[in-house]
């Protein structure tokens, strides 16, 4: 359209002013249709389409992969009581049916649930985060005496099986004292002051210790994420920071935290949602007998008595579907947090300027 | 390069340390809280763990009635594990040869797959949002739905195509024997199931074990400069030889973390078969002898990770370095 306007006006031949900008007609320009020969018959075209293609293929392929057991459980998880009985129900329910999900609620008091479960993972995941982002720093960035022996402590707080630990974990915080050896019954710092040593367990107070000395589940992943990240920071930049007149901990605070804010999302995410679906440490700390608070495992712990059945042909399935119903419930809020930090996760990186 | 720093420094003559010296020592308020932590928390607990492997509990009773001590056992369950009626050897050698095919397999694939989500694709935001769904599992949430359903059968269990488990596996077996013998391979096709059946059930594990690792590795991508592929392109550098002359030692820094990654979280997993095999005997009420065997193990962990370790930073490269 442009085009029938333009050459109706006598313009320069090399350059067209049209409305949408300036248009160059450069001599011995090669037509359109020539220029669509040559491309399509050219090697390189032909084989990125083709690599393209085949790359999108495999990312569906792997996707399916991965979402496909989230569909089996969130679909058993709606059928309603008569699709457990029908053998012609395999995948899509006949009728969709909440019950499982509403009982399921009513009885753990999902609400109660998810408070204690939110308080519990922000503390820790913001604490491991500034916590993990120092130390990683404090191994990076400063060549003190005694810094690769801090750096294998960190790895090996990493490869102990943490059930190794369990229960000399357990037994440290229910008795919790600091530097107390108990099978030789050293008494700590605290029983040699006060006399006696802190009952810890069933409170957050276990999470908050090891959170704040990164010492918490895979925080040593976190530190040595973190020291790798820092590695990659030019020197530059604090030295700058230094001769402008600025401390340790300033430069710490206004120049190196808010360049590294991409990676603590990262560990943020990581820790937020370890903890959200950790059951190992939750119920090493807070013993059932004495009346957990709840906290999201107990979701597919036990079956709620409510949904019990006595129908024995379909138990199995029945069971089944509850605890995927319980699973799902436990998801469902962390992909929430997870959409809205998707962004942040990995596009943030290429901003913070660490570039070298 | 403390050295040269030290020399280029040169302060006139005080007893005090360097000014790079002193820089360095603040080091170490940094790393205190863990310092702290590890002497005054951890290794009290990993001490009595330890000590925990050399004990035996014994009930004894009293006037107030019966309690649990701990009488000194020596070295005697150590000599347990490895003595010839005990298969705890067969099982550690059995796991980590696995292992040590699986960890390169997850390392290479995530890197793989990183690279490609890095690339420009359609609807490349949705297939990251879809390829971090493992992380979030990666605590065990599903396998422990997946486990519980199946009563106590793990993830390796048999399909034999019926119940449960075939629902809960991707390709089921059956459908797959169905098509080999339409097929007509006769005997030979009964090792090509069995072959296709394991790779389909391995594929599924591999990209839910390597979503971390995938993580780090696309971060990693991230920060290369663009400018720096934009060199190498415009000396005519290909897309093969561009990945190994820039990708590939760009990348190394994370290559070594994801390797110590993957090799500590398969090899203390819960489903893997050592772990397992050890968990067996810890509810068997042999807290102990689980103790000691979990210690051997870590060890042999450690080891790994430090021939590992010490191999593969000798190859890392930092764009830092002067």
């Amino acid at each position: 359209m442009d085009n029938q306007q333009t050459k109706k006006n006598p313009a320069p031949s090399s350059a067209v002013i049209t409305k949408r900008g300036v248009k160059m007609d450069f001599e011995g320009k090669i037509p359109f249709r020539q220029r669509l020969i040559m491309r399509l018959t050219s090697s390189s075209f032909w084989i990125d389409r083709v690599w393209y293609l085949i790359r999108f293929i495999l990312m569906l392929g792997i996707s399916y992969v991965i979402l496909s057991p989230f569909l089996q459980k969130i679909m058993t998880s709606l059928w309603s009581t008569s699709d457990f009985s029908n053998s012609q129900v395999t995948l899509i329910p006949t009728k969709v049916s909440f019950e499982i999900y509403v009982k399921q609620a009513k009885y753990w008091h999902y609400l109660k649930i998810l408070r204690n479960t939110l308080l519990l993972s922000t503390l820790t995941a913001v604490m491991q985060t500034f916590v993990t982002c120092m130390i990683g720093y404090g191994l990076a960035k400063f060549r003190f005496k005694g810094n690769k022996l801090v750096l294998v402590l960190v790895i090996i707080t990493m490869a102990i099986p943490h059930r190794t630990l369990s229960l000399s974990l357990f037994q440290h915080f229910l008795q919790f004292d600091l530097f107390s050896i108990q099978a030789t019954n050293m008494p700590g710092l605290f029983k040699l002051i006060t006399g006696k040593a802190i009952r810890l367990t069933n409170t957050f107070w276990p999470f908050a210790i090891l959170s704040a000395t990164g010492l918490a589940f895979k925080n040593g992943l976190y530190i040595f994420m973190m020291r790798q990240f820092f590695q990659g920071v030019p020197d530059e930049l604090e030295e700058s920071a230094y001769v402008d007149g600025s401390g340790t901990f300033r430069t710490f605070f206004t120049i190196i935290l808010p360049l590294s804010l991409p990676m603590m999302i990262t560990i943020f995410l990581f820790a937020f949602s370890w903890q959200w679906t950790d059951s190992f440490y939750t119920t090493l700390f807070f013993s059932s007998s004495s009346g957990s608070i709840g906290l999201m495992p107990d979701l597919i712990g036990t079956i709620p008595r409510t949904l019990e059945t006595t129908n024995g042909a379909i138990k199995t399935a029945y069971y089944e579907a509850v605890r995927n119903a319980g699973g799902v419930m436990i998801i469902m809020p962390l992909v929430f947090v997870f959409l809205f930090c998707q962004r942040y996760l990995v596009q943030g990186i290429e901003r913070s300027g660490i570039v070298g | 390069m403390t050295n040269t720093q030290k020399a280029k420094f040169k302060l006139p003559k005080l007893s005090r340390a360097s000014l790079s010296e002193r820089k360095a020592r603040k080091g170490w308020l940094f790393v205190l809280p863990f310092v702290l932590g590890f002497v005054l928390v951890y290794l009290p607990i990993i001490i009595d763990s330890i000590c925990f492997s050399f004990m035996k509990p014994e009930i004894q009773t009293n006037a107030q009635g019966s309690y649990t001590v701990v009488v000194n056992h020596g070295l005697e369950y150590y000599r347990k594990m490895f003595s010839s009626n005990s298969d705890y050897v067969q099982k550690l050698l059995g796991g980590i040869s696995q292992l040590l095919w699986e960890v390169p397999t997850i390392v290479i694939f995530s890197l793989f797959i990183a690279v490609i989500l890095n690339q420009k694709m359609l609807g490349r935001a949705v297939f990251r949002a879809i390829f971090f769904v493992p992380v979030i599992l990666s605590t065990g949430l599903m396998e422990k739905l997946t486990v519980q359903a199946l009563s106590g059968a793990g993830e390796d269990a048999v399909d034999d195509g019926s119940g449960v488990n075939a629902k809960n596996d991707l390709v089921s077996a059956v459908d797959i024997e169905m098509l080999f013998s339409r097929l007509q391979l006769g005997t030979a096709g009964a090792g090509v199931f069995e072959g296709v059946a394991g790779t389909v059930r391995s594929v599924y594990s591999i990209v839910n074990y390597s979503g971390v690792q995938m993580l780090i590795f696309l971060a990693g991508l991230q920060s290369i400069s663009p400018s720096i592929y934009e060199a190498a392109r415009i000396d005519g550098a290909s897309a093969w030889e561009t990945f190994w002359k820039i990708t590939f030692p760009m990348i190394s820094p994370m290559i070594l973390v994801n390797g110590i990654y993957t090799i500590i979280d398969s090899f203390t997993r819960n489903n893997n078969s050592v772990m397992t095999y050890i968990d067996g005997v810890y509810s068997d009420k042999n807290q102990s002898l689980a103790t000691a065997e979990y210690w051997v193990y870590f060890l042999i962990i450690f080891a790994i990770v430090g021939i590992f370790g010490g191999i593969v930073s000798a190859y890392v490269f930092y764009q830092r370095r002067e």
